[in-house]
């Protein structure tokens, strides 16, 4: 990655930064009356989003944090302030207007979440430099592993505008948005720009069910994990990484061993070289928040050296494309049973 | 609190059940379980479920051991055993008890091989839950017996041991104040079952300090009148196994009778609750575990057929114990009942 192009971060909202409870009912009419001191952020996200942009200024690179919302302009306000009380500094968030669409009588429009997010995607894209990087985060309640990898494609020319009708028509997206969306991909400047797409495990899906969305998107069980790949990927310096270790710890109750295996874990995955973890172990070990590791036996030592010359490190799966006909086949049933 | 080192590979239905049970637990508490056996395979077994890393690591190990391999073997030559390499993390101070689904035989040999046995305590035994009425509201539906398998033959001396350390668990698992203690004989009167019965009997009532409540027969073992029953390991096996077959067999002729004919399948419908607790009742299997008591740390060892249900509730008992410092309570009463001897050589 070239030190002087632009970075942008793009955040889902619920789920993602928010701790958002909407599984029922009754915890969905209490959010427009939720003030911003009433929201709860995920652990280690404000540290996280705190994190990158330093790294990025310290770096002398230029950053964009956007943010983009399923929920109404109306509790914009409790979210922008949650924000500032969170320290985070961000260049634009984007509401979906539901009460303008329902008063239009569009109520299919209110659970379309494809249509809605990918075209709010694409305008953004459209109106950034074509040389930019982009992280993408977002978590496993609605579709974003799918619309954030078919936005990735498309942005790097992948799925051109044929192929992103025929996918948007079987995704039962609304026509008008299907057009609104050729358009606005046309548009754009082919660049593969996506880096990573972050997807937060928040309900917990199991991992292997994203696997076919390739070595590009990392699902992650904490922004320990999340921190831990863009340090690998070089956009966030340890000293940030400690911060939010930190912020788990002092904030969430963490435990030292929760950090360890989490880490572990990210590496297991194949989504961390065992040399960005043992270097950020050592990061954290030094700065107080992880145990020194328990020299192991001679034996143990003589069993560990054994089992790696046996066993090489499994990396993730790099699949050559995504196989996105498959993948919204999947996708069609699922969202027909929850309407 | 410290972690439960887990056996990854032992047991019928391993790894695939072993795994999923840590998992289940994984996601509903917050104790941490160390995995241990074929890294690459537990990796890709939970990432295929839902699981919550921050309360799972895994530490590799390239060998099992099979349910039905010689044990004194196994040990000997397979240092790389997940139950071996899983027994070490508590001896190394990185675990704080291990769960196995295993080989008993191979987790008695490498309890004893790698723990220091307890002070005083001449020969271990492995205890086994079993279901029995209660009498009385609140009791423990879960009754104790020991030995079930590790000490065959046993003096008096031994039996009275295994009551004390048995007693001391149950009072913390069971959280009855003076668990009842008996004996398992041919029949009531104190002078019954031989020479080595009754002088065991004679040296039980004679202990201050323990709710001995006599000798039980085998047919009042579901009865509810004893907490802790006490027998030499190869009575407490054949018992044991004589449980679940019948218990077996019972859910098998309810099945098998009524699918003879419409009338009895509508009465078995009717009674479904019933069958359905029957059914649960005869399945040892998700009992979770029993520990093996006479070593310093705790080894709980799960029934062979565990399903993950059970391997979690092995996982939340081993955690209880070490919550309640089961291991403390069992050592502090083996050395006030004064029936420590001196052994000739321990290990460590």
């Amino acid at each position: 990655m070239s030190a002087t192009e632009r970075l942008v971060f793009r955040w889902d909202l619920d789920k993602t930064y928010l701790k958002s409870e909407f599984e029922t009912l009754r915890e969905m009419m209490r959010i427009p009356f939720e003030k911003a001191e009433d929201k709860i952020a995920a652990p280690g996200v404000a540290a996280l989003i705190r994190g990158l942009r330093e790294a990025a200024l310290s770096r002398g690179r230029s950053v964009r944090v956007y943010f983009i919302s399923a929920s109404p302009p109306q509790i914009g306000r409790a979210i922008r302030r949650k924000l500032e009380l969170d320290g985070i500094v961000y260049d634009g968030i984007v509401f979906k207007d539901q009460l303008h669409r329902l008063m239009r009588g569009k109520f299919r429009h209110l659970r379309e979440h494809i249509g809605y997010k990918l075209t709010e995607l694409f305008k953004a894209r459209v109106a950034e430099s074509p040389g930019s990087a982009e992280y993408l985060f977002g978590d496993d309640w609605e579709s974003d592993p799918l619309i954030y990898s078919l936005y990735a494609d498309v942005v790097a020319g992948r799925v051109d505008a044929v192929e992103l009708e025929a996918l948007l028509r079987a995704m039962r997206v609304d026509t008008p948005l299907i057009a609104e969306a050729r358009t606005l991909a046309a548009a754009l400047e082919p660049a593969d720009a996506v880096r990573r797409i972050f997807i937060n495990l928040e309900r917990p899906t199991p991992p292997a069910q994203l696997r076919g969305y390739g070595a590009r998107l990392v699902p992650t069980f904490n922004y320990l994990q999340t921190a831990a790949c863009l340090y690998e990927d070089d956009v966030m310096s340890p000293a940030g990484v400690i911060q939010v270790a930190r912020s788990l710890l002092d904030d969430s109750a963490y435990s030292p061993e929760r950090l360890t295996n989490s880490l572990a874990d990210i590496e297991r995955r194949g989504h961390l070289t065992p040399a960005a973890h043992a270097a950020l172990r050592q990061a954290l070990t030094a700065a107080g928040l992880l145990a020194a590791p328990a020299r192991p036996s001679l034996s143990e030592r003589w069993r560990r050296w054994r089992r790696r010359r046996q066993e090489p490190a499994r990396p993730v799966a790099r699949l050559p494309a995504i196989d996105y006909r498959t993948m919204v086949g999947l996708q069609v049933p699922a969202d027909a049973a929850t309407e | 609190m410290p972690a439960i080192a887990v056996d990854a590979m032992g047991g019928q239905h391993a790894p695939e059940a072993v795994v999923q049970g840590v998992a289940e637990v994984s996601l509903h508490t917050g104790i941490e379980c160390v995995l241990v056996g074929d890294g690459a395979r537990i990796q890709q077994l939970l990432e295929g479920i839902a699981y919550n890393p921050e309360h799972i690591d895994i530490v590799h190990a390239g060998e099992t051991i099979g349910l039905d391999e010689d044990p004194g073997e196994a040990i000997r030559h397979k240092h790389d055993a997940s139950l071996l390499a899983a027994i070490r993390l508590v001896a190394r101070g990185r675990c704080a008890a291990v769960v196995t689904a295993g080989n008993a035989g191979a987790a008695i040999l490498g309890g004893l091989r790698e723990f220091a046995q307890l002070p005083g305590v001449r020969k271990v035994a492995m205890a086994s839950v079993y279901p029995r009425n209660v009498d009385h509201p609140g009791q423990d539906p879960l009754a104790l017996a020991l030995d079930v398998g590790a000490t065959v033959r046993c003096e008096p001396l031994d039996l009275v041991q295994f009551a004390v350390m048995g007693a001391a668990y149950a009072r913390v698992i069971s959280k009855v104040e003076a668990p009842r203690v008996a004996l398992l004989n041919m029949g009531h009167d104190a002078g019954q079952g031989g020479a080595e019965l009754a002088a065991a009997h004679r040296q039980l009532a004679a202990l201050a300090g323990l709710n001995f409540v006599g000798n039980i027969e085998g047919n009042e073992l579901t009865s509810g009148k004893a907490d802790v029953v006490v027998c030499e390991g190869l009575l407490g096996n054949i018992v044991l196994r004589l449980l679940e077959s019948v218990a077996s067999m019972a859910v098998d002729l309810t099945v098998s009778t009524a699918q003879r004919n419409w009338r009895w399948r509508a009465g078995m419908a009717m009674l479904a609750s019933g069958s359905d607790r029957l059914r649960a009742l005869a399945d040892y299997a998700s009992y979770g575990g029993a520990p093996i008591l006479g070593l310093e740390h705790l080894l709980i060892k799960a029934h062979r057929r565990s399903n993950a249900q059970s391997i979690a509730n092995a996982v939340k008992v081993a955690a209880k114990a070490v919550r309640d410092g089961v291991m403390r309570e069992v050592a502090a009463a083996i050395a006030a009942s004064g029936t420590q001897v001196e052994r000739k050589r321990s290990r460590r």
